[in-house]
């Protein structure tokens, strides 16, 4: 009996796992062929093994250390910050949500728009003659800052990123501090627990691990950022804002250097896959 | 009645199959004027009675957005779907491989001249016939350079500005005879940074994004100077007093504030957007922007980029159509891409909007038409230069790289030395 239901799932799973296969599969299996070897457009179908040698040309190559670096910084960053913003609101505005639910709709509205767009929008937003930030900071005080020039720009992608994504940390917050029940709470008060002492001994603690699972996610997605970066400010004057992706897509359609990006790719998959085993293997053994 | 329709079926699906592969399909550059041009020559190329029913042009328009790399793909990949496709100047040599070369029909020299031909070679052979041509054009502000100049004190302070910041002192002059000292003085005269009285923020807006197009808006400057990416020997010489004059100026200009600070974000339409707000004074930028600088501001006018030591230049380079190697239909396609390279296209192509670089002889003919065309023309055939290797098969990558390199130097974060050296050492490996 048990056997027949073990096929029976293993044939209605198939499609999907023929889709995945497909779909992922094979870019991942020409990705890893490239990889390992001399490849250009001009030689897609016949690419020449050549080893290890993409993977030491990007490991000496400086443009991708300084790459990782921007990466490292932007995602954890970003990540912290959005974290941080995130539960001060969800914890701050929890009480005005409970009375006017429709609050949250509003809070996530940046979530909404497409990374692209939204470097787009900051392309105009803060563009000295045309954007309204510069416009009114030259009406009042007769002086703007320079937002994309290379000493501010890592602080103003860092803040575009901050602003559209916190409201995801927030969600998650707030669904974990409603969650909390509320006769632990009530108990607390009973005993005389100021508000400050029942958030760090009772409501933080049992919000950790949203909090961890919302930092590694947001951290995730700051390390890979590209959409809103790529067209806020491209790669950046000396490559200042080239992540990770960007440096895959830039070696790959601009340079057309497929076995470097690719090479560079496996990598990047690689230490993000570590990454993630290494936080699961955290999330084990803390809970 | 089954064996009929689909005897009647496959009838029809030969028909349609013989009837398509018979064309002549031509991938063209998408949206623009460049689109509206090439439709009304291809409708008339079709009406003309010595075209063969099989012969006659179909296009064919993708998106813009990755046009090039979705073209190299299909070309490497031996497409058939077209038979003509678009080429640009710095990216011959990367098709080059999947393409024929083709022979234009005889007037292509006078219609066209030897320099706007020359956008369309590789490797000494004709890949292509150009269509619409780009360069760049000095724009000005008239009416305060002719304020400037009438005004003794103004001049005097000029001249002061020049010493302090160019090392000798220089008097203004109409921007015809501006050289790039002439250029700077004036960027500098201009700016509220460094003349608190200016009537404008800034004397000039430089694109300094790290982008491959704001590298050939910039290297007309260390031309004048007599730069080239490499000599005839094939040696790399990007690393010369040329252009390391032409980058210090420009950063010279970017530390004293005469261009926007966030300048180092900037392409096309943000620098466009400064000059469109009244808060700049000259800048250089591509021949297309002409109808929308000076509909924003009426006193601009426009002349070839300053000279340098070594003479007045314009960096050039064009669209063209040229053969696909896998083409299905190549006799047909010769013979519409011969017709192209004769006057009356040409004619017929610049009538429906387009912006070729024609010949003086020719261009007289659209004088009262299209006069815009007449200075494009004259640049082009006067001041007009591909870098030695600027068509190569790494020729965009060139761009990149002098890009990231370049906009490092300008925003500080690296010197001129290690910029030069990693230059160097890229396009050497890109180049060799």
């Amino acid at each position: 009996m048990q056997n027949r239901e073990r096929r029976e799932n293993a044939v209605l799973a198939s499609p999907l796992v023929l889709f995945l296969v497909a779909i992922l599969g094979f870019p991942v299996i020409l990705s890893v062929i490239y990889g390992f070897s001399e490849t250009s457009f001009t030689t897609l179908t016949s690419p020449k093994f050549n080893g290890l040698d993409n993977f030491r040309r990007v490991l000496a190559d400086q443009d991708f250390w300084q790459a990782v670096s921007f990466s490292l910084r932007f995602g954890v960053i970003c990540a912290v910050a959005q974290c941080v913003l995130g539960l001060f609101l969800a914890v701050y505005l929890a009480p005005l949500i409970r009375r006017h639910g429709w609050m949250v709709a509003i809070l996530i509205i940046p979530m909404i728009v497409a990374p692209a767009m939204m470097g787009l929008m900051y392309r105009l937003v803060l563009h000295e003659f045309a954007g309204p930030i510069p416009y009114y900071m030259y009406a009042l005080f007769g002086w703007s800052p320079s937002f994309l020039n290379a000493q501010n720009v890592f602080t103003t992608v860092v803040v575009a990123e901050t602003l559209q994504w916190t409201p995801f940390a927030f969600l998650l917050f707030l669904t974990a501090y409603q969650s909390i029940p509320q006769d632990l709470r009530e108990a607390a008060a009973v005993d005389g627990t100021r508000p400050w002492r029942m958030f760090r001994k009772i409501e933080l603690p049992l919000m950790a691990p949203t909090l961890f699972v919302a930092l590694f996610i947001r951290f995730i997605d700051g390390f890979r950022v590209f959409d809103n970066i790529y067209t806020l400010v491209g790669a950046g004057p000396g490559g200042a804002t080239t992540s990770m992706s960007i440096y895959i897509y830039e070696a790959f359609l601009r340079q057309g250097d497929i076995g470097r990006a690719l090479a560079a790719a496996i990598l990047l998959f690689g230490s993000a896959f570590l990454l993630l085993a290494l936080a699961q293997l955290f999330m084990r053994r803390a809970t | 009645m089954t064996t009929r329709h689909l005897l009647g079926s496959a009838a029809l699906i030969a028909f349609l199959a013989g009837t398509a592969s018979a064309e002549v399909t031509v991938l063209g550059w998408p949206g623009g004027p460049e689109e509206t041009a090439l439709r009304a020559v291809a409708d008339l190329y079709n009406a003309r009675p010595d075209v063969a029913e099989e012969n006659k042009v179909d296009l064919l328009f993708t998106s813009r957005d990755g046009f090039f790399d979705k073209l190299q793909v299909d070309l490497a990949a031996g497409s058939t779907a077209f038979d003509v496709n678009l080429i640009a100047t710095y990216s011959i040599g990367r098709y080059a491989p999947f393409m024929e070369p083709i022979t234009l029909s005889d007037e292509a020299g006078a219609v066209f001249g030897d320099t706007v031909l020359s956008t369309m070679q590789f490797g000494g052979q004709q890949y292509g016939v150009p269509t619409d041509l780009s360069l760049h054009f000095l724009y000005y502000r008239k009416d305060l350079i002719d304020a400037l100049m009438a005004d003794d004190a103004a001049k005097a302070k000029y001249a002061d500005i020049a010493e302090q910041y160019l090392g000798e002192r220089l008097e203004p002059k109409d921007p015809a005879e501006w050289t790039w000292q002439d250029f700077a003085a004036n960027a500098l005269y201009f700016s509220q940074s460094v003349n608190p009285d200016s009537p404008t923020r800034y004397g000039t807006v430089i694109q300094m994004k790290n982008l491959l197009f704001n590298m050939m808006v910039f290297h007309s400057w260390p031309r004048s100077y007599g730069a080239n990416w490499m000599d005839d020997a094939g040696n790399i010489t990007v690393d010369s007093p040329a252009y390391r004059t032409a980058l210090e100026m420009a950063k010279m200009l970017y530390d004293a504030g005469a261009t926007p600070p966030d300048s180092t974000s900037y392409e096309y339409a943000e620098a466009n957007a400064a000059f469109t707000s009244g808060q700049v004074a000259a800048m250089i930028q591509w021949n297309a922007a002409a109808a929308e600088l000076t509909a924003a501001q009426p006193a601009t006018s426009t002349f070839a980029p300053p000279s340098g030591p070594d003479g007045r230049f314009t960096h050039i380079h064009g669209l063209g159509l040229g053969l696909n190697a896998a083409a299905e239909n190549k006799d047909g396609a010769i013979a519409f891409l011969q017709w192209l390279s004769t006057s009356e296209a040409a004619l017929a192509y610049a009538r429906a909007g387009g912006a070729p670089g024609l010949a003086s002889e020719t261009v007289a003919a659209l004088a009262a038409e299209r006069p815009d065309l007449v200075q494009v023309g004259e640049y082009a055939s006067t001041y007009g230069f591909v870098m030695n290797g600027g068509t190569s098969e790494n020729a965009l990558s060139v761009y990149e790289a002098q890009a990231k390199e370049f906009t490092g130097y300008w925003a500080g974060t690296q010197d001129l030395d290690t910029t030069m050296a990693n230059i160097t050492a890229t396009m050497t490996d890109l180049l060799k």
